[in-house]
């Protein structure tokens, strides 16, 4: 596969069609994949494609990165996952289908976190979204890279982010409350969740607007309660559940589970899932006259 | 224990209007003993507190040579600048400082002095004008070059009458183009141009410039190419600083720590700086 | 007289012998899948196994959130009133020669004329206790940074494992006194201590070429910069968990009647950190930004203040979202 991606690439850089491809490649050690920005034919060895290639690369097409935007077109190299992001910028009128060469990846899987890598890549070290992945063959694409997959999801969600969610479901909401206030407790307030999140792409966050202050900056619970909770309403019907949050989160905390509860509520509310089709909007940026709610008429 | 960050309680004794949202507040601290030891150089800050919403850095605006108070003159534009703006006459903020270097005003006796300042860039310098006509004897000729956008954003009016009726200072009023009303008097055109216009003799002569960064650096373009001499021209930094006392990391422009080693620099000392600004 | 020595089964005796006296003890500890430094209550808690705790123990003397004042706005009143800082005697158990090198540093920001006391008034309450490291792995570079699992800077006593026990090396004053306070605890003979693990020293970095590159000012605008860190997301994680970094924010908060001033970590990798009110920025990108923080490890934090500005422990690199490796960068300035 690597050598069919190396190829591509480079074909899209000497044409001119594109001017960056966005893609995978080693870091010194070889242990770990960090993301490469090729602009010059000659460097497409450097891309890589392997189950360390976790990163949701769709982060670096949003706003925030002026510079990149500078290089001119680029052609990306994502999995299905991170296609679906894409997709939902594309709804959120971030850019147009057009602005982006999409090189997708048929996938078998990724590693949760790059640390667990042992050279082989087991059930137990793919995350719950690898293990329901319906879009291993790659959903929306200019070229796609890689045999296709005969892998059909199970029809009822399995994994341990979906067992854990069942879990607190069955607490109390003082115990769900608890459970929440330890975990948040953690927090350093490093804001990688927010920085690593393809869809928080605004250019002014509002923990950082203070006029008023909506969230106060300080690591204390009523601080880390107002951020984690906001980061979560600002994701709802939006996110794709990458996982690059969690997986990003220095302390741990279980993002995941938040994130899959809010992808439940808004599947069960507006029978909707993100980022499959870029000409459905997400139901909380449409009005519909038929809205089951009617606070809003 | 001694607390590095406690602020010192002061009361607004007086609230001037200088141009829209630019205000002034002549500051008395509340400790009586406070008020009568308190001292600074020309060219130090402080920061300022209004309270439940923060702290906000600005240069002490009055000269040393007048005792008892402060005055610091601010623009409302964030937070705490619009909290201050709320404050009325006799109202409690806070104080801390004076912190950093100053203007080497001492040094300058018997030379000429040129003061060139764009917008809220004034109240830096004035500090500096009023120190010098304060013993005006000791200082050869001394010109003021004073811009802003438009009439209404030139601050100190008041003292800018005052410095053009008194007959021992040059002063040169000008505004950007289009900023100019039917009975404007002054000039028309950019503070480093008008600079240049002026052309203030450069020997033996201290030049003294604050205004927005793009404008610095034009005017001392504008300074060098009068002749003046790179250690004679200088200028204050205001980046922005939390602590004030070189701890919290943010004010440093490369290895620089503006709030410890400036805000005072020579167009000298700057061009050996890192890029950072 | 036989050297010190400290049982690993008489680690409980030590706690309870520091907490006897009131203390708090301080220790890697798991938590949430991870190794921690935490407060400990017994010798249970302590984690053995480990190769560095995911935070640095900075936050023992530099809380990540602390209260510097309060104050009370009444109608035609303002009270404010300083707050007295929380310093209980702390040892600092099971830190690594590494991130110990990074206190020197720190005590000279934290004095540098003005003496920030919520610092060092914790600072002369804590008892570094180093264990030399039997454990590395390839985010490891202290040797890189001229440090070793040997080095004793910052500790005040250093312990080596040595099978089923520790050997024991008061360093400092603090340290000596450290171990006659709870001599009880520690007992005396000799023992052979385990071998230590060196990382290897990454072969193409020159620490003292990065650092006569940096003073070359002209590489502030070159285009390796934006080259290098372009994959940079902004986030504080780096920060966050390094040793050596101690940059803060003050903030009020509060009611409109009362509310506190706190002094909080903050990151030079956020845009807000030096944006003006102007709307200005000197450090617009976040290549400056990244160029900043790599500047402040290896050129004007340790000129200033004659301190480590890297340690070599490898945190940032670990918790990198994008894994942007500190030592690539490293290389690329050593050529």
């Amino acid at each position: 596969m690597e050598k069919t991606l190396r190829l591509k690439a480079k074909e899209l850089l000497e044409s001119g069609e594109v001017k960056v491809v966005i893609g995978y490649g080693w870091n010194r050690s070889k242990t770990r994949t960090t993301p490469v920005f090729i602009t010059d034919p000659a460097d497409v060895d450097t891309l890589v494609w392997n189950p360390l290639c976790v990163n949701n690369l769709s982060l670096y097409l949003t706003r925030k990165y002026k510079e990149i935007k500078a290089l001119g077109r680029p052609a990306i190299v994502a999995k299905g996952c991170d296609i679906r992001n894409i997709v939902v910028l594309i709804t959120e009128g971030q850019f147009k289908r057009e602005d982006v060469f999409i090189i997708g990846m048929t996938c078998n899987g990724t590693v949760y976190k790059q640390d667990l890598w042992k050279g082989e890549l087991t059930p137990n070290i793919m995350p719950t979204k690898c293990h329901n992945c319906d879009v291993r063959n790659p959903h929306v694409t200019d070229f796609v890279v890689g045999e296709k997959s005969t892998f059909t999801p199970p029809e009822v969600p399995t994994g341990m982010v979906y067992d854990k969610v069942k879990d607190l479901d069955s607490k109390s909401q003082s115990e769900r409350w608890a459970f929440w206030v330890k975990e948040f407790s953690r927090c350093v307030k490093c804001y990688a969740c927010r920085q690593v999140c393809p869809l928080c792409y605004c250019e002014r966050c509002i923990t950082e607007k203070n006029m008023p202050q909506w969230i106060e900056t300080s690591a204390h619970p009523r601080g880390n309660l107002s951020w984690n909770l906001t980061r979560a309403m600002h994701l709802v019907g939006r996110c794709t559940f990458c996982g690059e949050c969690e997986r990003s989160c220095p302390v741990n905390i279980p993002l995941n589970l938040i994130n899959q509860k809010m992808i439940g509520v808004v599947k069960e509310a507006f029978d909707f899932k993100s980022g499959y089709d870029e000409k459905t909007h997400p139901p909380m940026i449409v009005f519909s006259p038929d809205d089951k709610e009617n606070f809003i008429k | 224990m001694n607390n590095i960050y406690l602020p010192n309680l002061v009361t607004i004794e007086d609230i001037y209007e200088e141009a829209p949202d630019v205000r002034s507040f002549r500051l008395v601290f509340k400790d009586p003993k406070l008020r009568d030891t308190f001292e600074f150089k020309t060219g130090q800050f402080g920061l300022y507190s209004a309270f439940g919403l923060g702290e906000s850095t600005f240069c002490i605006a009055s000269s040393p040579t007048r005792k008892g108070y402060i005055q610091c003159t601010f623009r409302k534009s964030g937070r705490v600048t619009g909290g201050l703006a709320q404050l009325s006459i006799g109202d409690t903020m806070g104080f801390r400082g004076p912190y950093g270097n100053h203007f080497p005003v001492d040094e300058w006796k018997g030379k000429n002095i040129v003061f060139v300042a764009g917008g809220i860039g004034l109240p830096p310098v004035r500090s500096v004008i009023w120190n010098v006509l304060d013993r005006r004897e000791d200082f050869g000729h001394i010109t003021i070059v004073y811009g802003a956008k438009t009439v209404a954003d030139l601050v100190y009016k008041e003292e800018l009458k005052h410095w053009e009726a008194r007959g021992d200072v040059t002063l040169v009023q000008t505004v950007d183009p289009g900023g100019q009303t039917a009975d404007w008097k002054g000039k028309v055109g950019f503070v480093p141009t008008v600079l240049k216009e002026a052309a203030p003799k450069a020997e033996n002569t201290v030049a003294v410039t604050c205004g927005p960064p793009i404008m610095i650096k034009f005017v001392l373009n504008a300074l060098l190419e009068l002749g003046f001499e790179e250690e004679s021209v200088y200028t204050t930094l205001e980046n922005r600083m939390k602590c004030g006392v070189g701890k919290c990391g943010r004010c440093n422009v490369g290895d620089i720590y503006v709030c410890k080693e400036g805000p005072v620099y020579t167009a000298a000392e700057i061009k050996r700086m890192y890029n950072d600004f | 007289m036989a050297d010190k020595i400290l049982k690993k089964a008489d680690l409980g005796k030590l706690i309870e012998s520091v907490t006897g006296k009131g203390g708090r003890f301080v220790a890697p500890t798991t938590d949430s899948r991870q190794i921690v430094f935490k407060k400990v209550k017994s010798a249970e808690e302590i984690a053995t196994d480990y190769i560095l705790a995911r935070n640095s123990f900075k936050e023992f003397l530099f809380p990540q959130t602390e209260v510097v004042a309060e104050f009370t706005l009444g109608k035609d009143t303002v009270d404010m009133r300083g707050v007295e800082v929380h310093a209980p005697q702390t040892v600092i158990f099971g830190a690594r020669p590494c991130e110990a090198a990074s206190l020197k540093g720190m005590h000279a920001l934290f004095t540098w004329d003005f003496i920030d006391e919520f610092y060092t008034k914790r600072e002369d309450n804590t008892v570094v206790v180093t264990v030399g490291c039997t454990k590395a792995d390839d985010a490891c570079f202290c040797t890189t940074v001229n440090l070793s699992p040997a080095s004793t800077e910052g500790a005040d006593v250093y312990l080596r494992e040595a099978g089923e026990s520790y050997t024991v090396e008061a360093i400092t004053d603090k340290g000596k006194k450290f171990v006659e306070a709870h001599a009880a605890v520690f007992g005396s003979g000799s023992v052979k201590a385990d071998p230590l693990v060196m990382p290897e020293k990454i072969a193409n970095i020159d620490l003292a070429k990065v650092s006569e590159r940096l003073k070359d000012k002209t590489h502030y605008d070159d285009k390796v910069w934006p080259k290098l860190t372009r994959k940079c997301i902004g986030c504080g994680a780096c920060t966050f968990v390094c040793p050596t970094c101690r940059c803060f924010d003050i903030v009020d908060e509060g009611t409109a009647f009362e509310g506190e001033r706190r002094k909080n970590w903050d990151s030079c990798q956020y845009d807000t950190f030096t944006l003006h009110a102007s709307g200005h920025n000197p450090r617009e990108h976040q290549h400056q930004r990244w160029r900043n923080r790599f500047m402040c490890k290896f050129n004007f934090f340790p000129e200033k203040f004659s301190g480590k500005g890297c340690v070599g422990c490898g945190r940032c690199v670990r918790v990198c979202p994008v894994r942007l490796d500190i030592t690539e960068v490293m290389e690329e300035f050593s050529k």
